[in-house]
């Protein structure tokens, strides 16, 4: 074979997170002249990427070879036939998080290698109290302290806009009180669990007045700006405001805020929904494995450990935590990371999930904005979903293309 | 003038102010550091600054959703005019069976629904690889754009007289060459006003530009301004600027052919 | 003239019309009729883009059976009812009002057609987010007016109320459309013979008899075809609502057109959202039939 393989390789992030990706690339091919890496440009937003995705691979479009996955995706891509299963390639998936693999699995083998793992966290303010709660009990009666106390104006803000990561973060209520979505193939969320999770959401926005109407609305962004200007006590958020909130530049908390797991519920525990990017390779690639070296090179603990310092992003595998080079790097101590994604949960994994989430997305909103019951939303939201569940051949019923 | 004519000048008053409020709210916002924002709005601006429209032109290189926006309506114009004229100049001006039908069939065709044709133009276009490209935007396009500028030219050629081509046939030219060289230039501004009416429709359309693009490299303005939130965020200030420069254009257009545009939207309809 | 020499140039005439008309037919019928058909055999078809294990299975009718057992797609077409006849009222009585102000002679007249043009001119999708800048969160600049005015005691999140949602997205509407309407009225306002009014005034009429008796009257046919154009375009709205709630909170502000957009490009369902298209485009058609066959109805009894 003349001339080196040519592996195309989707790239979104701006700024520093892109350096970072350019750089390692660079490496990569510094070290392996066979294979020459070639960069495709996609949009930055989750879902105009998955479109784009969905658009190249259901063409059969052979590249790009490598894909970024979200970690909601991967069942879906496998299902389809368009990715590639890892196992041939033998990765060592016991170095990583347990609940990382899980979410990359479907049938019985590995579809995507966890890249990074974004987990939800409980932001809290240090000047404000010694110890972040446990429980959302103590959570609640924290809050409405520091409120008397004439504190900042809110408790707890999260994202409840009717998008992605409501789901998110009803995930981790959920989690805290016990319940689950899907248990294999049936839709469980209609329960005690389920009930006094999205109740105890619900009661936080207008019996206990700890939480903001507004975050109806909100997505990351506004929560962040929200907690970095000093107006809310807690926040619910993934890693990425870290690195910004420590600048005092531009944050009014900066050194005045920690992290610590979700607060758990009566019947559950501590729970963190797990996000992040996968690498996976495309089943119509031309080189298969020179797309598995670039995921195994960029999967390494030392490259891990580079985006960890340089844009504080979460590795995957377990042993990067016991580096002390990374207590440097990460903003707050990689013990507590560490325990936080060990609670990590994934959410539903199924090939029907973004129909799935927009389903739960529509009724959980409509529980939040008093338009429904708290019962009579997940009732309903058990119904359509066990029903999209059947339609596909997923569920307990028959599948629909058979009648 | 009568005392009691003061209300017209009041109603006026209060459309121009209407009118001109969200423009200068955005403007004003558009010029505002993104922190300051949402705190404690203030009606008169303080502290301005362009860092929006400069993170548009750096970090989020907006010209290119400038570049393909020109290029399809620039292309859908062309195109639906070019054609248009000579389907427009025979429905008005010619004598055939089927006509009125076949122009009503034109108007029901520019009315009717876009959302109706999404599916079918979507798998045509994946089929034809022309997902995500420019002649994959300028096909769907010509499905309103075109019903319109006949049906605009149309209005304008029946307003000319009737002896303008007879005089031209007399002296031995045949339909086309009258066409041609007669009809055409006498009714240049109904056509330029046509143009520019297409224009700004094919400029502001969404739907199709949002369902048959993938991204910023063929995204028109409305979709890129549309989707400019990031993996976690709105950034409003961008927006704004964005705004105020997808409005330039259009505003300019219609600033200078107020008079013909509004002519060329009340013939279409109340002529019609 | 002769009859036989008369019919030949008609042939002829007719044979130059056609090849006239055939470019700009043939590309509307390949754009625009050719899909449609297309979107109706489609929708009689299991065709989910994210299933492909479920193949492409022909269905018959299950699609529709589907749709109209689904409570969001009845909302959805409630939602899109209700803003289409408020909207058009509201533009329809403002547009009145702008259109008799207009009439009347006066200066600064260049500003004023200006001033209601622009808003006409903009993309959909700008004029949404600058009404949702406005009402943005608790600190939008509605909010921060109306504290202090007094009208409300306190902020109000707007987008999260099913129905305080509604306001931004029908004010965006009236602010961009309404000066359709008025330039339309104007135009038949325009049209009504002076002599008329002077008739009317010898008579002794009032201004509101005038209006009654002869504008009202006069402008019937202006006024039908604004409502005809303004309700098919507010039947079919997607960009605005698209931009300004998303369709929230919950669904509560959905339209048909963003039900079928998110059934076909967000999930990838082409055959079910293919019959949600065929539904919508019945539905807009059955809109044109009834407002063609009052306004020719009217159109004549003005003439007799």
């Amino acid at each position: 074979m003349s001339g080196p393989a040519v592996v195309t390789f989707p790239i979104s992030a701006l700024g520093a997170e892109g350096r970072v990706l350019v750089q390692q690339l660079s490496r990569f091919t510094a070290a392996n002249p066979g294979i020459k890496v070639v960069q495709r440009v996609t949009p930055d937003a989750a879902d105009q990427k998955h479109q784009l995705y969905v658009q190249w691979l259901n063409a059969g479009a052979s590249d790009p070879d490598v894909l970024q996955l979200d970690v909601i995706w991967t069942p879906e891509f496998a299902a389809a036939g368009w990715i590639l299963p890892l196992d041939q390639f033998q990765p060592d998936t016991a170095a990583f998080f347990p609940s990382t693999i899980t979410a990359n699995r479907w049938g019985d083998s590995l579809y995507a290698l966890p890249w990074f793992a974004d987990v939800g966290m409980l932001y809290w303010r240090t000047d404000l109290m010694a110890a972040p709660p446990a429980t959302f009990a103590e959570l609640v009666q924290e809050a409405k302290r520091i409120r008397t106390r004439g504190g900042p104006q809110y408790g707890l803000v999260w994202q409840g806009a009717r998008y992605e990561g409501l789901i998110t973060t009803f995930v981790e209520y959920l989690g805290a009180h016990g319940g689950r979505i899907l248990d294999g193939r049936r839709v469980v969320v209609n329960s005690d669990a389920g009930l006094r999770a999205l109740t105890e959401m619900r009661d936080q926005i207008y019996r206990d007045e700890i939480v903001p109407p507004a975050v109806l609305t909100w997505q990351e962004e506004q929560t962040r700006f929200a907690f970095q200007n000093g107006q809310a006590a807690f926040m619910r958020n993934w890693p990425y405001p870290l690195p910004l909130m420590q600048d005092s530049s531009e944050s009014r908390v900066a050194g005045k805020f920690a992290v610590a797991p979700m607060p758990a519920g009566p019947g559950g525990s501590h729970t963190a929904a797990i996000g992040g990017a996968q690498l996976a390779i495309n089943r119509r690639t031309e080189h298969p494995e020179a797309a598995w070296a670039v995921i195994e090179y960029l999967t390494r603990p030392e490259q891990m450990r580079e985006r960890a310092r340089v844009v504080g992003q979460f590795p995957t595998r377990t042993a990067v935590y016991d580096d002390p080079d990374l207590a440097s790097g990460l903003a707050i101590p990689p013990a507590t990371v560490r325990r936080i994604i060990e609670y990590g949960v994934p959410r539903p994994v199924t090939p029907v999930y973004t129909q799935l989430s927009e389903i739960l997305q529509i009724h959980l909103h409509r529980a939040l904005t008093r338009q429904s019951t708290p019962e009579a939303a997940l009732a309903r939201a058990q119904l359509d979903m066990q029903r999209l569940l059947d339609r596909a051949g997923l569920g307990t019923g028959e599948p629909v293309a058979s009648r | 003038m009568k005392p009691r004519n003061w209300w017209p000048a009041l109603v006026l008053a209060l459309l121009v102010l209407a009118s001109a409020f969200p423009f200068y709210w955005a403007v004003l916002a558009s010029f505002t550091p993104e922190a300051r924002l949402f705190q404690e709005p203030s009606l008169l601006p303080s502290g301005l600054v362009l860092d929006h429209y400069r993170a548009l032109f750096t970090v989020r290189s907006f010209w290119l959703p400038i570049r393909n926006s020109l290029i399809v309506a620039g292309a859908t114009t062309l195109l639906c005019v070019s054609l248009g004229a000579f389907c427009a100049y025979a429905l008005a001006r010619l004598e055939f069976r089927g006509k009125t039908v076949l122009l009503g069939s034109i108007l029901a065709v520019g009315m009717f629904p876009q959302i109706s044709v999404v599916s079918p133009l979507y798998l045509v276009l994946r089929e034809l690889r022309l997902i995500n490209t420019y002649p994959g935007l300028v096909l769907p396009y010509l499905t309103f754009a075109m019903p319109l500028t006949v049906w605009l030219l149309v209005g304008f050629f029946r307003q000319l007289p009737g002896e303008l081509e007879e005089a031209a046939m007399v002296d031995g030219a045949g339909r086309l060459r009258a066409f041609w060289e007669v009809i055409i230039p006498v009714a240049l501004p109904g056509i330029a006003t046509t143009a520019i009416l297409t224009f700004v429709y094919s400029w502001n359309e969404f739907l199709f530009a949002l369902s048959f693009t993938l991204g910023p490299e063929r995204q028109t303005v409305p979709v890129a301004i549309a989707l400019f939130r990031g993996q976690y965020q709105v950034p409003w200030g961008q927006i704004l600027a964005a705004a105020v420069i997808a409005t330039l254009p259009v505003t300019l257009l219609v600033l200078a052919f107020q008079r013909r545009i509004v002519q060329g939207l009340t013939a279409g309809a109340v002529k019609g | 003239m002769p009859r036989a020499e008369l019919s030949g140039i008609e042939q002829q005439e007719a044979r130059v019309a056609w090849g006239l008309v055939l470019p700009a037919l043939l590309t509307i019928l390949l754009v625009a009729l050719f899909p449609l058909l297309w979107t109706v055999w489609e929708s009689l078809h299991l065709h989910d883009l994210r299933m492909p294990w479920l193949g492409r299975p022909f269905i018959g009718l299950d699609n529709y059976v589907e749709a109209l057992a689904d409570p969001r797609f009845w909302g959805s077409l409630g939602h899109t009812a209700f803003f289409a006849m408020t909207s058009v009222a509201m533009e329809l009585i403002i547009g009145l009002v702008l259109a008799l102000a207009l009439n009347r002679a006066f200066s600064g007249r260049g500003l004023v057609r200006a001033s209601v043009l622009i808003p006409w001119a903009i993309p959909t999708v700008v004029s949404a987010l600058l009404w949702r800048f406005m009402f943005e969160g608790q600190s939008g600049i509605v909010n921060a007016l109306l504290v202090d005015a007094g009208i409300l005691r306190e902020p109000l999140v707007w987008l999260i109320h099913p129905a305080a949602a509604w306001v931004p997205v029908i004010l965006a509407d009236v602010w961009k459309h309404t000066p359709f309407v008025a330039l339309l009225l104007l135009a038949g306002l325009q049209n009504i013979d002076a002599s008329l009014y002077e008739a009317a005034r010898i008579d002794g009429a009032s201004a509101w008899r005038q209006f009654r008796h002869v504008t009202l009257p006069l402008l019937r046919p202006a006024i039908l075809v604004a409502l005809i154009f303004r309700t098919m375009d507010a039947f079919r709205v997607f960009d605005l609502i698209y931009a300004l709630t998303g369709g929230g909170p919950g669904t509560s502000t959905e339209p048909i057109a963003l039900y079928t957009f998110n059934a076909l490009l967000q999930n990838l369902q082409f055959g079910y959202g293919s019959a949600l298209s065929v539904i919508v485009f019945v539905i807009t058609f059955c809109l044109a039939l009834v407002y063609i066959k009052v306004l020719g109805a009217e159109l004549t009894g003005t003439r007799r």
